[in-house]
């Protein structure tokens, strides 16, 4: 190991030094730069891409929905069946001339057996 | 500053030659900071790119082009701490190209292809990252700014945006645990790795 002069603290900032010279920057190679732009090009790519799906998926999903609209909004063909209440639906099933529900009960007490 | 602020601002709006320009003067020193914090020379380039790729698509969000220098720093440490949570096995990397850079040592004294300063050179890198092996990532790349890149603390505090007095007491543990490290290695035991 590399042995270190003076005190402990004194050692350990001397050693840095002396490591900041030892470690010089590397010279960047000739592909530095065009390998760079590189995996910016080849990012921004795949960004787009990512982008241009997303877009895609929104412009489907809100085509769907406006479909899904209008199909609700154009009346159907069997609308005159909803046109009606519940009571009203009742009223039309169960009409006047249907007696055993309209009209009133009637008791009739024989004579002789009221006494 | 290596790069005017009018030159940043134009790389902001997108100018494509004026990223080109701040690359071509940051990059030397970059790779050298980079070299420093993760000391696998090998992948020092491919981490280098890696930096001025998020500096490429975040230089949007920087403010104001005077804290241009302490917001690079800051993508480099970023940049450094995400390669090093890569390498989960760099303990055992780093013994490896000890051995292995030992052997190719003894091989080229042996056959006289290396001169003395070069060997002593090695003797320090050596030295050097075996004693910040016993410190964790953050405490390493935290002296190495300090130490050997001669950071101030001011620079320190915003590039990690704590204050300084927890940074001076990381920076005091750091040294403590490198000190204790140094002194278990001159007793010929393997440092224990804390922090």
């Amino acid at each position: 190991m590399y042995s270190m002069p003076g005190n402990q603290d004194e050692r350990l900032d001397a050693l840095f030094r002396v490591y900041r010279e030892a470690c010089p920057a590397p010279e960047p190679s000739a592909n530095f730069m065009p390998e760079l732009w590189r995996r910016i090009e080849a990012r921004q790519a795949f960004g787009f891409s990512f982008r241009r799906i997303a877009n895609a998926f929104v412009t489907a999903a809100l085509a769907f929905s406006l479909a899904l609209g209008i199909y609700m909004a154009i009346p159907q063909s069997n609308s005159s069946y909803y046109a009606q209440s519940y009571i009203e639906a009742l009223a039309a099933e169960n009409t006047l001339d249907t007696p055993e529900i309209v009209e009133p009960v009637r008791l009739e007490i024989a004579p002789d057996s009221a006494r | 500053m290596l790069v005017d602020f009018e030159l940043i601002k134009r790389a902001q709006a997108g100018d494509g030659a004026a990223f080109n320009e701040i690359v071509l003067a940051y990059r030397k020193r970059i790779l050298g900071t980079i070299t420093r914090l993760i000391a696998r020379t090998e992948d020092v380039e491919d981490v280098a790119q890696d930096v001025f790729l998020r500096m490429y698509f975040s230089l949007d969000q920087l403010r104001t082009a005077e804290v241009f220098e302490t917001w690079l720093y800051r993508l480099t440490v970023n940049a450094a701490y995400d390669y090093l949570r890569k390498q989960r096995r760099r303990q055992e990397f780093r013994m490896s190209d000890l051995s292995e850079q030992q052997v190719l040592l003894a091989d080229a004294v042996a056959g006289g292809k290396v001169e003395r300063d070069q060997q002593y050179q090695k003797r320090i890198r050596e030295s050097v990252d075996s004693l910040l092996g016993a410190v964790s990532e953050a405490d390493r790349i935290l002296l190495m700014l300090k130490e050997v890149e001669g950071l101030s603390l001011k620079e320190l505090e915003k590039i990690y945006e704590v204050n300084e007095n927890a940074l001076k007491v990381r920076l005091f543990r750091a040294r403590q645990r490198v000190l204790k490290a140094s002194e278990e290695m001159k007793r010929g035991r393997e440092p224990a790795k804390a922090g």
